[in-house]
């Protein structure tokens, strides 16, 4: 556990916090600590609030999804949550966290296999690939390797192989290992920034947007992938950004809905999702048309 | 990979051999061959391939800390540094230029990381833009500096001083302590790949990895400003080499440090070799400035490689 704390300040104005999710998340915290707990958060960006008194704790398997008009603060939070912003106030003691920003770095060429590889924890220096793979592989379909998984060439080389393949194979990047990243579009960057992610072996996931570049099908792809992530032997606890509500309603089990006014509400999906909060959070009309919240 | 290394290293070996053997008088006297390979073209021809070793791995290392492909030894000021420190020694002492060379290196090496304390430590993108620039101001401003020295130096020795600026290899010694560097500074690379692999991902990204950034950004300064320090001090300010050889790598499809990092200084030191062979010989009795002999038959060659790849 690695924790961060600031000197915590009283927040001046007390803002409502539906903390429904606490209640039921603080049962199991006499047992173990959770991998995210965020106490009395408040963080400010160029000069004004942009949310306070958030308290809420991730347990491992949950999904939290971060919802707000943009600029209300989404990815600061995650920021914060990662570390990468100090908090106001308040205080995160978070696991070590795997970070999807909403952007990658293309400054240097790199292939998928290589910018995957470049992510694995707790392997220092067995696990680059340059030793033992093509590096130029152009129209040469090395990916059996990691894509087909349990080849045992790979198993051979690379320790990580196993696992790390199944990501790729179930992110359907495995076809793209030896393409240069720069040469992806932006869904399939995306997905790899995801397969990035789970090398790292971290029991904290914090994803910025991980569907936003995805066609229909693979928003399934990576949303089934999720679920699969928090029902594995080793469930991680996610908080992630998103923007389409049927997405998120089909794949998170918790909300924080980020209001303008910098107050919020957070809880199990079930409980707080209506007509009401999706008014609130975005100013405009909604709808259900089956299970399903549409904007009118 | 480790092929690849071995085959060109063995490329560089016998351009060497190669430059050491041109010209041997067809005469059967030991002792001719012996002061010409021994004495005379044996440390110009190490010097050269440990010059142009320095010169492509501290390329690299600035190359990796600016996030930017354009970046050479001398972008940060350090030549322009050195420049500054030899004529100010030939000025003032009439002589001992390599050791202004190298002391005005250093200097330009800790005022910068002086300077740009904050930019260092900083993990958002455009710390490294900022570091640049301040590298570029530092240039700027030594450059005039030497510039105006150039104006106070006396005619009869502004040839020596003008050979510093653009580089020269006749008369060059000690390319032992060159290449034994250029060793010390691959096994940083070996030691440190990790970091300055993850250091392509982004700071942020590779703060969040967990590697060392700030610390690793101010070594990476440190070693190349070292490593370019000694290489201008033993052979002026040769340029080219810094810029095109870990390009070239990269274009290739060498993507890793370790790679590079070895790589790097096997194609540096075969290039400026071959270059140095050419320079002395093409036109001899008159020698030619490495430097431009690079550049004129180096530039066209890799422009023609960036278009092919780009086809």
């Amino acid at each position: 556990m690695n924790t961060k704390r600031l000197p915590e300040k009283t927040p001046s104005g007390g803002q409502a916090v539906h903390a429904d999710a606490l209640a039921t998340s603080r049962n199991s915290n006499a047992q173990q600590q959770p991998p995210l707990s965020v106490t009395n958060l408040r963080l400010d960006a160029a000069g004004r609030v942009l949310l306070q008194n958030l308290g809420f704790s991730a347990q491992a398997g949950e999904r939290w999804c971060v919802i707000g008009r943009n600029a209300a603060g989404k990815s600061t939070l995650l920021r914060a949550l990662a570390g990468l912003h100090a908090p106001s106030a308040g205080q995160v003691a978070a696991a070590k966290p795997a970070y999807l920003p909403q952007a990658t770095s293309d400054r240097f060429e790199l292939s998928v296999r290589e910018y995957v590889q470049l992510h694995v924890q707790g392997l220092r220096h067995a696990q680059l690939p340059t030793q033992t793979m093509p590096i130029q592989a152009a129209g040469q379909r090395a990916d059996v390797d990691v894509g087909a998984g349990a080849g045992a060439g790979a198993a051979k080389s690379m320790p990580s192989a196993d696992p790390l393949a199944a990501h790729c194979q179930a992110l359907d990047i495995a076809h793209l290992m030896d393409r240069p990243i720069t040469q992806l579009s932006g869904g399939e960057r995306q997905r790899v920034g995801l397969a990035a992610v789970a090398a790292q072996n971290a029991a904290l996931w914090l994803l910025d947007e991980p569907v936003s570049f995805q066609d229909p099908a693979h928003q399934g792809v990576v949303g089934r992938w999720l679920l699969a992530q928090s029902s594995a032997p080793n469930p991680k606890a996610i908080v992630m950004t998103a923007h389409d509500m049927a997405w998120v309603q089909s794949y998170a089990t918790h909300l924080i809905a980020i209001y303008d006014d910098m107050t919020l509400t957070l809880g199990k999906i079930s409980d707080i999702l209506d007509e009401k909060l999706l008014h609130d959070t975005f100013a405009c009309q909604w709808r259900q048309v089956g299970s399903v919240w549409v904007v009118v | 990979m480790p092929n690849v290394i071995v085959k060109w290293s063995l490329f560089t070996i016998s351009l060497v051999v190669i430059a050491l053997a041109l010209a041997l008088p067809w005469v059967a006297d030991y002792s001719v061959w012996r002061t010409l390979v021994h004495d005379l073209r044996g440390p110009r021809v190490l010097t050269a391939a440990g010059v142009g070793a320095l010169l492509a791995l501290s390329g690299l290392a600035l190359q990796v800390l600016l996030r930017n492909p354009l970046a050479d030894p001398y972008i940060l000021g350090t030549s322009s540094g050195a420049a500054v420190g030899a004529i100010s020694a030939l000025l003032l002492f009439g002589g001992l230029m390599w050791l202004g060379a190298a002391c005005g290196a250093l200097a330009a090496g800790a005022l910068l990381l002086i300077l740009s304390r904050g930019a260092i430590s900083a993990l958002a993108d455009d710390a490294s833009s900022k570091l640049i620039l301040t590298g570029a101001m530092l240039a700027a401003v030594l450059g005039a500096m030497s510039t105006l020295l150039l104006t106070l130096t006396p005619d009869e020795r502004l040839r020596g001083a003008i050979f510093w600026l653009i580089g020269d290899l006749s008369g060059a010694a000690s390319g032992e302590w060159a290449i034994a560097f250029a060793l010390i500074f691959i096994a940083y690379y070996h030691y440190r790949s990790m970091t300055i692999d993850r250091l392509m991902l982004g700071s942020e990204a590779a703060h969040l990895l967990g590697e060392p950034v700030a610390r690793v950004r101010r070594e990476l300064i440190g070693w190349a400003c070292l490593a370019t320090a000694l290489a201008v001090s033993l052979a002026g300010s040769i340029g080219f080499i810094g810029l095109v050889v870990p390009q070239a790598l990269r274009l290739a499809g060498i993507r890793t440090t370790r790679p590079l990092a070895a790589m790097s200084a096997v194609g540096g030191a075969a290039l400026l070799v071959a270059a140095d062979t050419l320079a002395r010989t093409v036109a001899w009795p008159l020698e030619l400035p490495v430097g431009a002999i690079m550049s004129l038959i180096g530039a066209p060659v890799f422009i023609w490689f960036l278009a092919r790849r780009l086809a």
